[in-house]
């Protein structure tokens, strides 16, 4: 499982149906999709076509209705509340579309917190975030409570806190929705300088062209289906 | 990550609800520290003049005095049995009754005579300090009596006053001599402010014509020492005698004590009870316009008991805030009352469950009488939040996500 081009998320035969009083939403049917290590895999398609609900799957969010979700070869049903809290700690990191930062704390205590939760000491803790806060523009700002920083700001900070663990995966929820295309540009070139870096398995949903140019991978959804799944060269 | 420092910043976050919050908690403790205090210092009063001034620790009578109260079931010998007695390391002084009728200028009322020894009286009891008007027995002065207050009124005497006094002798023969009133007693009691007419022991036998004996012996005991343990003792000493402890004598009025002092307790919870309503309040609506916020924490790895502990500590902060607020705020009001009491003035004499109320309330401010406010504070705010920490702690990230 810990193969240079192994898997990293596997999706098997997974729908999800929520329930909404009388009606039933097949958000997916019948996914099957494998993720291998160090892909930068973009998930589109038109609103309502499942991406957030197949990344909060993969995330270990939330439950598929059926199939199974494997991450690194764990099977997720298998595991407890508090077991997959633990796994969304270790190996996942998480970019949500807004409000993705906790208010109370400043730019540098939110992208440290994950590695706080993990227990790693205060001083690798302060040289691992502060590298990734120069590196992604951030120097200088770390004292910033949340609403001092731009929207742009914001999300790069917590793409600091999803890849400061070095987790196996990094899940960004249209990342890019809430800010401008010039700082779009610039958030979706750090993810990519990131995965060319370290190697870090992103998989963002969007539906900005600009933003799935970039994707090394691209997987468009549509009514809960992969319709197409392609791959190109480019970077 | 430090779940402390999230909470306390989280505190601040909205200063006028954690403020209202906090001076809330903060008034309630301050009202029940200082009442509660003032309450135990009230009956610490009470029941401390009620043994000073009344009954003593523990009386001993003749077996059946008590029931037939009569002149001639009397303890032979008291002083014998005093000295055993203090001999066990207690105090006691003899007392000797009997029924009487007076008579003063003008109108005259049914009395209880009480014969007693000056120097012994005064090591049992502090009535010779409880005169309100004239003064107190004197050995020098065998015509001087010393009357419980509503009686002096009743016979419209004040001291300086003569007093007619007529009973039937121990010889069976009528007596009857004139004294003069030396001294008029504060509100003790019901039954000696309304009847007491007390004198030297010396009169009282020359009046009676009285052997040497006693119907009662007034027992005190060393302070810390157990009341029921004193009564056994005493039992040892004198098994042919009578001995009862004061709350066997006075069964309700001890039990009065006691459930007012429970009471305290009850009156915490009615006010603790508008505490808590403000704390679940308070908190539920913390966590619920923080949905959101729960559901990030919960994304990036924060489990279900760190939440639940998150939304305790930050009740908990509040608390504490409270705590150190109100207790320094107590601080004055504790000395003070403790110092000076309340004064209640007029108040202070009337009679409650047949004892005189102390004209001056006295707080008593221990580590007990703190502790018990203070903990229930404590109980009932982990009470109230558990709820909305539960509700935090069980909020699922993805609909948390999809709040707003
Ligand atoms: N919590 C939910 N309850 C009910 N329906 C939902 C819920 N989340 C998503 N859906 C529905 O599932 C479908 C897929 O939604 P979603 O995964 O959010 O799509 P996308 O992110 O591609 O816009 C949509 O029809 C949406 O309305
Ligand atoms: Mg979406």
């Amino acid at each position: 499982m810990n193969a240079p081009n192994g898997p990293v998320v596997e999706l098997k035969e997974i729908t999800k149906i929520y329930s909404q009083g009388e009606i039933d939403v097949h958000a997916l049917n019948g996914l099957d999709l494998t993720i291998r290590r160090g892909e930068f895999v973009a998930l589109c398609g038109p609103s309502g076509s499942g991406k957030t609900t197949a990344l909060n799957l993969i995330g270990a969010l939330d439950k598929p209705t059926s199939g199974e979700v494997w991450l690194e070869g764990e099977r997720l049903s298998t595991l407890s509340r508090q077991q997959l809290s633990h796994l969304r700690r270790d190996r996942i990191g998480f970019v949500f579309q807004a409000f993705n930062l906790i208010p109370v704390l400043t730019a540098y205590e939110n992208a440290e917190s994950v590695l706080a939760l993990q227990g790693c000491p205060a001083t690798e803790r302060r040289d691992r975030v502060m590298s990734l806060l120069t590196e992604v523009g951030l120097k200088g700002m770390e004292d910033r409570r949340p609403h001092e920083l731009s929207g742009g700001q914001q999300q790069r900070v917590a793409i600091v806190r999803a890849i400061a663990s070095e987790p196996a995966v990094v899940l960004a929820d249209e990342p890019t929705a809430n800010v401008d295309s010039e700082t779009a540009d610039k958030l979706i070139e750090i993810m990519a300088q990131l995965n060319q870096d370290r190697g870090i398995t992103f998989i963002f949903s969007t539906h900005d062209t600009r933003v799935m140019e970039r994707a090394r991978r691209l997987i468009r959804l549509v009514d809960g289906r992969i319709s197409s799944d392609s791959s190109t060269a480019a970077t | 990550m430090n779940v402390v420092k999230i909470a306390w910043r989280n505190v601040w976050r909205n200063k006028r609800r954690s403020g209202v919050t906090i001076a809330a908690m903060t008034l309630a403790l301050l009202v029940e520290v200082l009442y509660s205090g003032l309450v135990v210092g009230y009956m610490d009063g009470m029941e401390r003049d009620l043994l000073d001034l009344e009954i003593g620790d523990v009386q001993i009578h003749a077996n059946d005095y008590l029931e037939r109260p009569s002149i001639y079931s009397a303890i032979e010998s008291p002083n014998a049995l005093i000295t055993q007695i203090e001999a066990q390391g207690f105090m006691a002084a003899p007392r000797q009754l009997a029924g009487a009728l007076a008579a003063g200028e003008e109108s005259s009322a049914g009395v209880a005579l009480r014969g007693i020894v000056v120097e012994l009286e005064a090591k049992v009891s502090s009535i010779g300090t409880a005169v309100a008007e004239g003064e107190w027995l004197d050995p020098n002065d065998p015509q001087g009596v010393v009357l419980g207050r509503r009686l002096a009124r009743t016979l419209a005497v004040k001291p300086g006053d003569e007093l007619v006094l007529l009973t039937q002798a121990y010889d069976g023969s009528m007596a009857h001599d004139l004294f003069s009133v030396r001294g008029i007693l504060k509100g003790i009691a019901d039954g000696t402010d309304r009847s007491a007419v007390l004198m030297t022991e010396g009169s009282f036998r020359q009046l009676m014509e009285f052997p040497e004996a006693a119907h009662q012996i007034i027992v005190r005991r060393p302070e810390g020492s157990d009341l029921d343990a004193t009564a056994a003792v005493l039992r040892g000493i004198a098994p042919e005698l009578d001995v009862k402890t004061w709350k066997e004598l006075m069964p309700l009025v001890a039990s009065m004590f006691e459930s007012t002092r429970g009471m305290i307790v009850v009156i915490f919870l009615v006010v603790y009870l508008a505490i808590a309503i403000l704390v679940l309040n308070a908190m539920l609506m913390a966590v619920f316009e923080r949905v959101r916020e729960f559901g990030i924490l919960k994304a990036i790895g924060f489990g279900p008991f760190r939440v639940f502990g998150l939304i305790v500590i930050e009740a908990g902060i509040q608390t504490a805030v409270a705590l150190v607020v109100g207790l320094l705020l107590a601080l004055p009001g504790m000395w003070y009352l403790s110092r000076y009491g309340i004064d209640v003035g007029t108040l202070g004499g009337l009679s409650v469950m047949g004892l005189a109320m102390p004209p001056v309330w006295n707080g008593i401010y221990t580590l007990d009488t703190i502790a018990v406010p203070i903990f229930l504070l404590i109980l009932i705010v982990l009470i109230a939040v558990l709820y909305p920490a539960l509700k935090a702690a069980l909020i699922e990230p993805v609909k948390a996500m999809h709040h707003q």
